[in-house]
C-alpha cells in the first residue's frame, strides 16, 4: 500500500476530520459536539502543516545567516494554521459559554431535550 | 483619493476604541456604529465614481499580488460596502432605543465588528482573507444571536455555533487542498491557475467551498440553523443577519464559484438548489404563525430566488440578482425592524396578535406594508423592478428548462405574496383583540424604518442608475480576464 | 438510523478527499509563493524567522483579522456570560495543595518573563505574539488555580485589550499616511537582522498582539471561573 505509505501523514489528519464530523453528528450531549468540533479543527489543522512539507526541508528560521532558503519548508502554511488555531480557540471559548448559560436554563446539555423551538 | 482599505480600518479602529469610550458612558458607545457607518457611507460616495470604470486594488503592505494580501474595489465590492454601511447605519441607530438589557457596551462592539467582517468579505482579493472575514462576520453573529441570554437564543446560538463550525472547518480544509493543488492563495492567482487545468481535478475544494460558504449563505440544505437563529434573535440582529450576512455569503460563494472557479456545471447545479430552495422556504413560511419565523423562511425563499438568478450566469440574470439582494436588504430589514416594535408592544409574535396594529402603530404600520409589498415585488417599490430585471433577463436567455425552473420560482413568489399580503391584512383590516395593549414606536425606530422605506420607494420608482451601477458590478464577478488583469502585474 | 446517515455522509466526504490526495503529493510543494517568501523574506521585512515574516509582513492583514476573531469572542463570551447580579456562596472547593500555592507564587514571575521573552523575540526565533501569549494566560490561569482570590483587574484588562487593537491598526494607519501608500507599510527601518531591534514594525506588533491576546486569554479564563462559583 504505498498510496498509504506515502500520504500517512494526510490520512492521519483526515482521520481525524472525519473523527470529528462523526462525533458531531451522531452525539447528544453539546459538549461532546464541542469537543467533536475540536478534534475536526485539529484535524484540518494538522492537514494543512502536512500540506507545506517537503522533504529533507528544514525549519523556515535563518538561525545562521548562511542558511540554505531552499532547503526549507514552506512557512505558508505554518502561518495560516496559526491563525487557523486562535480562531479554533475563539469558537471554542464562545461555544463553551454558551454551553454553560444552556446549562444554567435547562439543567441538561442534551440537545435532544433542548428542542424549544418547534418547527 | 479614499483608500479603500479605510473602509476596514476605521471601523475596525473605532471597535477597538469602543471598551474605553464604554469606561466613560455607556450609552455614548451605542454612537461608535453609527460614527463608522457614517464615515463609510461617505468614503463609498468617494470611492465609488472611480471603482465603477475601473477596479481599485489595494496592496496591502505594498506587496504585489500574488505574494501579499490585496483588496479589490471594485464596483460590486464598494457597491457591497455602501450597502453595509446603510443598513448598518438604520439598524444601529434603531438599536440605540431597542437594546436596554444585557451588557450593552458588548452588543455595540459586536455588531460594529460583525459589519467589519462584513466589508472584509466583500473586499477582499485573498481567499485565507476571506475565511479570517468571514469568521469575524459569523462569529459575531453566533454571539449576538444568543445576546438577550433567554432559552429560544441560547439553543438558537448553540445551534447556529455548531453548524457554522462545522462549515468552516470544510471551508478551511477546501482552502487547504487548493493551496496544496496551486501554491497560492490570491483570487486573480488562482483564477489564473485554474483556468488553465481546470475541470474534475479541482472538484473536491469547490465542493468543500461551496458547502462552507454555503451554511452561512442558507443555501439548501444547510440552511437549519436560519429559520430558530432569524426568529430568536434581537430583533435588530434579525434584520442583520437577514440583511446583511446571508447576502454577505451569497457574494462569497457567487466570488468563488464564478470568479476563481469559473465552474459552470457547480453554476447548473446551483440553479436546481435555488429554485428549490425558493419553494421549500415559501411553504414553510405560508405555514407559519409566528411572524418573526415567517419572515426568517422568506429570507429562506429570497436566497434561493437570487442564487437561481446568479446562476442562469447571463449579465442580466447576475445583475438583476445582485438587485434582488439589493432589495431584499431593504425590504427584510425594514420587516424585520417594524415587527420588532410591534411585537414588542403587542406581547406577543403570533401574526394574530398583530391584527389592527394600524391603528395604535401607524407609522410603524405603513411601513410593515411598505416593506412586505416590496418583496412581493409590486410597484412602485424596489422588489418590482428587481424581480422584472430577473424574470425578462431569464426569458430572454430562454430553453426549456430554464423557463420551467423560473415557473417553479414564480409559484413560490405567489405563496410569497398570498402570506405577506395575510399579514398586511391582519394588519390594516382585523379587529384589535379586546385587552390589547398599544403604544407607539419611539423616534430611535422610526428615523430608520422611514430611512429604509423612503429608500424602497426611490430606488422603486427610479431604478435606472442602480441598475446601471449593477450592471457594472455583475461584469465584476463574471469576467474573469478583466479580474485577473486588473489585479496581476 | 442517525449514524447510518451520518456514516453515509462522511463516506462520500471521505472519498472525496482521498481523490483530491492525488492531486497534492506529500513532501513536494508545488508552491509559487513560499520560496519565494523564504529568499526574499529578510530583505523584505527585516525578519529572520520567515514564519514570522509571512504572518505579520506579507500577511499582516490575516493577522489583524485573526485579532480580531480572539477580541469578538472574548467580548461575545462577556456578554453570554453577563449577570446583572453575582450570586453569593461561598467557594466550597477543596483548597489547593501547598505545591500549588507555592509553586504559583515562584513560578508566576518566571511564566511571565518567558512569555514576554517568546513574543518580544518573535522576530528572532520561533514564537511571536499569539505563542508569548498564551504562554502569559497559563500564568495567570496558575495563579487562579493556586493562589485563589486573586483577580485581574477588569478595567485595566480592558484597556490593555484596547490599546494593543489600537497600536496594530494605528501602525496600519501610519503607514498609509507616512512611507508609501501602502497600509501596514514597513515604514520603519529594518536595521540589521539578528538583533531584537530590527525588522521595522514587526516587534513592535508582536508586542501589541502578545499583551493583547495575554490578558484576553486571562479575561476569558476569568469570566469562565467566576461563572462556576
Amino acid at each position: 500500500m504505498s498510496f498509504l505509505e506515502s500520504n500517512v501523514y494526510y490520512m492521519g489528519a483526515l482521520g481525524l476530520v472525519l473523527v470529528g464530523l462523526l462525533v458531531i453528528l451522531v452525539r447528544h450531549n453539546l459538549i461532546k459536539m464541542i469537543i467533536g468540533l475540536s478534534i475536526m479543527d485539529t484535524g484540518v489543522n494538522l492537514f494543512l502543516v502536512a500540506v507545506g512539507y517537503s522533504r529533507g526541508g528544514t525549519a523556515p528560521i535563518f538561525s545562521r545567516a548562511a542558511s540554505d532558503p531552499a532547503a526549507m519548508v514552506d512557512p505558508v502554511p505554518q502561518a495560516l494554521v496559526l491563525t487557523a488555531i486562535v480562531i479554533g480557540v475563539a469558537v471554542l471559548a464562545l461555544a463553551l459559554a454558551m454551553a454553560v448559560r444552556l446549562h444554567g436554563h435547562h439543567g441538561t446539555l442534551d440537545m435532544r431535550k433542548i428542542r424549544e423551538l418547534r418547527w | 483619493m479614499v483608500s479603500p482599505v479605510l473602509l476596514i480600518a476605521v471601523p475596525l479602529g473605532l471597535a477597538f476604541l469602543i471598551p474605553l469610550v464604554g469606561m466613560a458612558s455607556r450609552r455614548a458607545t451605542g454612537l461608535m456604529p453609527i460614527l463608522a457607518c457614517l464615515f463609510n457611507l461617505v468614503a463609498v460616495v468617494l470611492i465609488l465614481p472611480a471603482a465603477l470604470s475601473d477596479a481599485i486594488v489595494v496592496r496591502i503592505g505594498g506587496f504585489a499580488p500574488p505574494f501579499g494580501i490585496n483588496l479589490y474595489a471594485g464596483p460590486l465590492g464598494v457597491l457591497f460596502a455602501g450597502l453595509i454601511a446603510l443598513a448598518g447605519l438604520a439598524v444601529s441607530i434603531y438599536a440605540l432605543g431597542y437594546i436596554r438589557r444585557g451588557s450593552i457596551r458588548r452588543y455595540h462592539l459586536l455588531y460594529l465588528l460583525l459589519l467589519v467582517g462584513a466589508n472584509g468579505v466583500v473586499l477582499t482579493g485573498d481567499v485565507f482573507n476571506l475565511f479570517v472575514f468571514f469568521e469575524i462576520l459569523c462569529i459575531s453573529s453566533y454571539a449576538l444571536v444568543g445576546y438577550f441570554g433567554d432559552r429560544g437564543g441560547l439553543e438558537a446560538a448553540s445551534k447556529y455555533l455548531v453548524q457554522g463550525a462545522v462549515g468552516s472547518g470544510l471551508l478551511l480544509l477546501g482552502i487547504g487542498i487548493l493551496y496544496g493543488m496551486f501554491g497560492t492563495l490570491n483570487m486573480a492567482d488562482l483564477a489564473a491557475r485554474i483556468g488553465s487545468s481546470g475541470g474534475m481535478s479541482v472538484f473536491v475544494p469547490l465542493a468543500l467551498i461551496v458547502s462552507g460558504l454555503g451554511v452561512e449563505a442558507a443555501i439548501f440544505p444547510l440552511n437549519a440553523w436560519l429559520p430558530d437563529a432569524h426568529s430568536s434573535a434581537p430583533s435588530p440582529i434579525s434584520a442583520i443577519l437577514s440583511g446583511i450576512a446571508i447576502e454577505v455569503g451569497l457574494y462569497a460563494v457567487a466570488r468563488m464559484v464564478m470568479t476563481v472557479f469559473g465552474a459552470e456545471s457547480m453554476m447548473a447545479f446551483l440553479m436546481f438548489l435555488g429554485a428549490a430552495t425558493v419553494l421549500a422556504g415559501e411553504m414553510c413560511a405560508f405555514a407559519q404563525r409566528d411572524v418573526k419565523r415567517m419572515l426568517a423562511y422568506s429570507s429562506i425563499g429570497q436566497v434561493g430566488l437570487v442564487l437561481f438568478a446568479l446562476s442562469v450566469f447571463s449579465p442580466g440574470s447576475v445583475a438583476g440578482g445582485l438587485f434582488q439582494l439589493l432589495s431584499h436588504t431593504l425590504g427584510k430589514g425594514l420587516l424585520f425592524l417594524a415587527a420588532g416594535y410591534m411585537i414588542y408592544r403587542s406581547g406577543s409574535r403570533r401574526i394574530s396578535s398583530l391584527n389592527g396594529m394600524a391603528s395604535r402603530m401607524p407609522i410603524t404600520s405603513l411601513v410593515f406594508a411598505v416593506g412586505a409589498l416590496s418583496l412581493i415585488g409590486l410597484p412602485p417599490f424596489a422588489g418590482f423592478a428587481s424581480k422584472l430585471m430577473i424574470v425578462g433577463s431569464v426569458l430572454a436567455r430562454g430553453g426549456t428548462m430554464l423557463t420551467l425552473l423560473l415557473g417553479a420560482v414564480l409559484v413560490g413568489t405567489l405563496i410569497e405574496g398570498a402570506y405577506l399580503f395575510g399579514v398586511v391584512q391582519a394588519i390594516y383590516f382585523r379587529k384589535t383583540p379586546a385587552g390589547a395593549e398599544g403604544g407607539r414606536a419611539p423616534v430611535s425606530a422610526v428615523v430608520p424604518m422611514l430611512l429604509l422605506a423612503a429608500l424602497i420607494v426611490v430606488v422603486g420608482v427610479w431604478p435606472g442608475p442602480v441598475a446601471e451601477a449593477l450592471r457594472a458590478a455583475a461584469s465584476d464577478l463574471m469576467d474573469r480576464t478583466a479580474y485577473m488583469g486588473g489585479v496581476l502585474p | 438510523m442517525r449514524a447510518l446517515v451520518a456514516l453515509a455522509v462522511l463516506a462520500v466526504i471521505a472519498t472525496g478527499l482521498v481523490l483530491a490526495l492525488s492531486d497534492i503529493p506529500f513532501g513536494a510543494p508545488d508552491s509559487r509563493v513560499g520560496p519565494h517568501y523564504n529568499r526574499s523574506g529578510r530583505e523584505d521585512t527585516g525578519a529572520v524567522n520567515m514564519v514570522t515574516s509571512v504572518v505579520v509582513g506579507y500577511r499582516a492583514f490575516d493577522t489583524l483579522g485573526e485579532i480580531t476573531v480572539l477580541f469578538v469572542a472574548a467580548v461575545g463570551l462577556g456578554a453570554l456570560l453577563h449577570r446583572t447580579s453575582r450570586p453569593g456562596g461561598g467557594d466550597d472547593r477543596e483548597p489547593a495543595s501547598m505545591v500549588l500555592t507555592t509553586g504559583c507564587r515562584y513560578l508566576f514571575p518566571l511564566i511571565l518573563l518567558f512569555g514576554t521573552y517568546i513574543f518580544m523575540h518573535g522576530h528572532l526565533t520561533p514564537g511571536g505574539g499569539f505563542q508569548g501569549g498564551a504562554v502569559i494566560a497559563s500564568a495567570f490561569l496558575l495563579v487562579y488555580l493556586g493562589c485563589r482570590g486573586r483577580r485581574i483587574g477588569r478595567g485595566w484588562a480592558s484597556s490593555v485589550e484596547s490599546l494593543g487593537g489600537l497600536v496594530f491598526v494605528g501602525l496600519g494607519l501610519a503607514g498609509l499616511a507616512a512611507a508609501g501608500h501602502w497600509f501596514l507599510s514597513a515604514f520603519l527601518p529594518k536595521g540589521t537582522p539578528h538583533q531584537l531591534f530590527s525588522a521595522g514594525i514587526i516587534p513592535l506588533i508582536y508586542v501589541a498582539v502578545g499583551l493583547k491576546v495575554g490578558v484576553e486569554l486571562t479575561g476569558v479564563i476569568d469570566r469562565l471561573m467566576e461563572d462556576t462559583q
